[in-house]
């Protein structure tokens, strides 16, 4: 009989910091609206009841980036904004992560022109892209939910390892999610169907 | 098929459309006949008059299409014109202002003037030349104040001065900005090095190439994340 057995009947559970972490950041995470064009108009809406990005924990927009760290760029970034977006982007508190709403912010979209960033990965670190012109909200807690997905396996006090007396380093905590099929564990390198 | 036409077992899942798919097309007007869709507010005879009479010479070239007046003037004489059409002829309100590149070898650059005399309801467009070695044009701020953004962004995108503008500096591309980006020979995608990126890191300088993501660069996050080798394990 193991320690977490004898615990379970107390309604004690044994567990990672990094898991617990990781479950509290991504369920939290508050967004930067980094509103630029008419894919705000969905981003509103996928923070709106209908919607309904609360599910997520994600529907405090918050327009100061101290208190932001999920930044959704959304919009076509011209030359002279895109200096702003960084600056916003320093500001922002780690860990932060970063969306690309829309072919525009993915891509330069139609806006193949002289004022047009040809895309804000140019100058952000992208983790997930949103094609469409504009996205569907739902394309939008898609994204949201990679997000979390990506936040739930990671580091996220292991990190401080680097810093610190070399101690022996351990996998990333993972969240024991189960594939639908049956008992295989879902992992960053299963993550996505790879039949 | 009517309703009553159905047998009456069946029901209905959808209504006929009655309507035409290819309309039929109107007879043709009459030459010399008033196109039947101008606006009667862009036909302003009585105003085309009253500058000739007042400034003769001056009104170079008087067009009418699609029964819009549009009215060619002097140069020189902008300012006295708008003053005129504003104060004796009630044009109080200044629509917009643009720049057109005609791409001539001389006055190859135009620039229009949309008036609107509200209480008749008419419309006037007036247009003047300037040509490339010279690109000035007198500003019209002294006449319609609402003249000063457009005139900056005609200064802007066409790289044509407006004497006498309280204000003149660009009003969309940075200030530092050397080309005029809607002039024909200024290229779609921009000259390379024109405008800074940000810097792909807190520290760094400002990135000159367009494109560092095609480039193999990429922005860093502030903090790092710790490699980790699973192998020692």
């Amino acid at each position: 009989m193991g320690l977490e057995s004898a615990l379970e009947q107390d309604g004690f559970l044994t567990t990672r910091v990094d898991a617990v972490v990781n479950w509290a950041r991504s369920n939290s995470l508050m967004p930067m609206p980094m509103g630029l064009a008419c894919c705000a108009i969905e981003m509103m809406a996928f923070a709106a009841p209908k919607y309904d990005v609360a599910r997520f924990g994600s529907e405090a927009m918050r327009f100061s980036p101290r208190q932001a760290d999920l930044m959704i760029v959304a919009g076509w970034v011209s030359y002279k904004m895109a200096h702003a977006i960084r600056r916003i982007w320093d500001q922002m508190a780690d860990p932060k992560w970063c969306i690309a709403m829309g072919a525009c912010a993915s891509s330069g979209g139609m806006h193949r022109c002289y004022g047009v960033v040809q895309g804000c990965d140019n100058f952000l670190p992208v983790d997930v892209y949103i094609a469409g012109c504009p996205p569907r909200p739902e394309a939008v807690i898609h994204a949201l939910m990679d997000i979390q997905e990506k936040i739930r396996n990671q580091y996220s006090v292991a990190k401080d390892y680097a810093h610190g007396d070399r101690r022996p380093v351990v996998a990333p905590a993972q969240p024991r999610l189960l594939a639908p099929e049956g008992e295989r564990l879902v992992t960053p390198e299963n993550l996505y169907h790879q039949e | 098929m009517s309703d009553d036409a159905r047998p009456a077992n069946r029901t209905s899942t959808h209504e006929t459309l009655n309507f035409h798919f290819t309309p039929v097309d109107p007879p043709k007007p009459e030459e010399g006949a008033i196109n039947p869709h101008a606006k009667r507010t862009t036909h302003v005879p009585d105003v085309v008059a009253a500058l000739k009479e007042r400034f003769g010479a001056d009104v170079h070239e008087v067009t009418l299409y699609a029964n819009e007046h549009t009215v060619r003037v002097a140069r020189e004489r902008i300012v006295d014109i708008g003053r005129f059409l504003k104060e004796e002829l009630g044009f109080t309100y200044f629509v917009d202002l643009g720049g057109i590149d005609r791409f001539t070898e001389e006055d190859r650059f135009e620039i229009f003037y949309n008036l609107v005399n509200i209480d008749a309801g008419k419309r006037l467009r007036l247009k003047i030349r300037v040509d490339e070695d010279e690109p000035v044009a007198p500003s019209v701020t002294g006449v319609w104040r609402a003249a000063n953004w457009q005139e900056r962004e005609c200064w802007d995108m066409f790289g044509i001065r407006f004497e006498g503008h309280p204000d003149l500096r660009r009003m969309y591309m940075p200030e530092d900005f050397e080309y005029h980006p809607l002039r024909k020979e200024f290229p779609l995608l921009g000259i390379p090095g024109s405008l800074p990126l940000p810097p792909q890191a807190p520290d760094a300088p400002v990135s000159l190439d367009p494109f560092p993501a095609a480039h193999g660069s990429k922005p860093i996050k502030s903090y790092e994340e710790p490699e980790t080798d699973l192998s020692e394990e």
